[in-house]
């Protein structure tokens, strides 16, 4: 005999952000949840560590995101300069 | 409730025909957004749930941004199993430079005539302004992937 048991899906997580794209923090958030996630009938010793890891995940993503940004920032300027187009780059270097 | 979150019937029968494939290489699957209170276009309203049975204009939110009517095409990632559960997964879907107030979302069969296979709700109006929209979907594992079957 086939029997499927249940059939069921997840819950989607949505971030928006305004006159602009999504900030650092909203973007480790989005990374932290997909690495780590901890199920609400897990034990409460389980789910405070789950909760530190997390927190402390954060912390490290949060800082190569900004230092990942920084840097495409950076190519973005020396490729602008080295067209002449200095202008351009001195404005995007004070973002 | 206007916008109810459930996997659609049809796509459970239809999985039986064989009529969708999740596979890398497989059918093309998008995601539309909706809105309640008539926000949608032509001041719409979207009914969705477990009945819904093909993509449909009615309720969606408007063209903005990178968001056009229809929706994002979806990444796939290939079905896989976890104990006695197979589920599926798809990458992230961002919509830039979007001016968006949705409260659900349809995914459905872009190969094979806008089948439903399950509609998503938000439980609020999520809302960007000239900014990103982003939908996240659940970490793939057999208790919390987007589509599971056990």
């Amino acid at each position: 005999m086939f029997n499927v048991s249940f059939s069921e899906i997840g819950s989607v997580n949505v971030k928006t952000s305004h006159q602009g794209g999504l900030t650092n923090e909203q973007i480790a958030d989005l990374a932290v949840d997909k690495i780590a996630s901890v199920s609400d009938q897990a034990p409460p010793h389980v789910r405070q560590q789950a909760k530190l890891f997390k927190e402390q995940l954060k912390g490290i993503m949060y800082h190569y995101i900004i230092l990942a940004r920084k840097e495409e920032r950076a190519n973005i300027i020396q490729a602008l300069r080295s067209s002449g187009q200095k202008e351009t780059a001195e404005y995007i270097r004070r973002l | 409730m206007a916008i109810t979150q459930a996997m659609c019937t049809a796509f459970k029968k239809e999985l039986m025909l064989g009529t969708h494939n999740f596979a890398t290489n497989g059918n093309a699957f998008k995601l539309a957004l909706y809105a309640e209170g008539g926000g949608g276009k032509s001041s719409t309203t979207a009914t969705l749930g477990a009945a819904t049975t093909a993509f449909t204009t009615t309720g969606e939110i408007a063209n903005s941004g990178s968001y056009t009517s229809g929706g994002g095409t979806l990444t796939k990632v290939a079905p896989t199993t976890s104990g006695t559960t197979a589920f599926t997964d798809f990458a992230d879907l961002s919509f830039t430079t979007a001016t968006i107030t949705a409260m659900g979302a349809l995914i459905y069969n872009d190969t094979n005539s806008d089948k439903a296979v399950c509609v998503l709700d938000f439980t609020s109006n999520k809302t960007s302004t000239a900014g990103t929209f982003t939908i996240q979907f659940p970490t793939a594992d057999a208790s919390n992937a987007i589509i599971r079957i056990a």
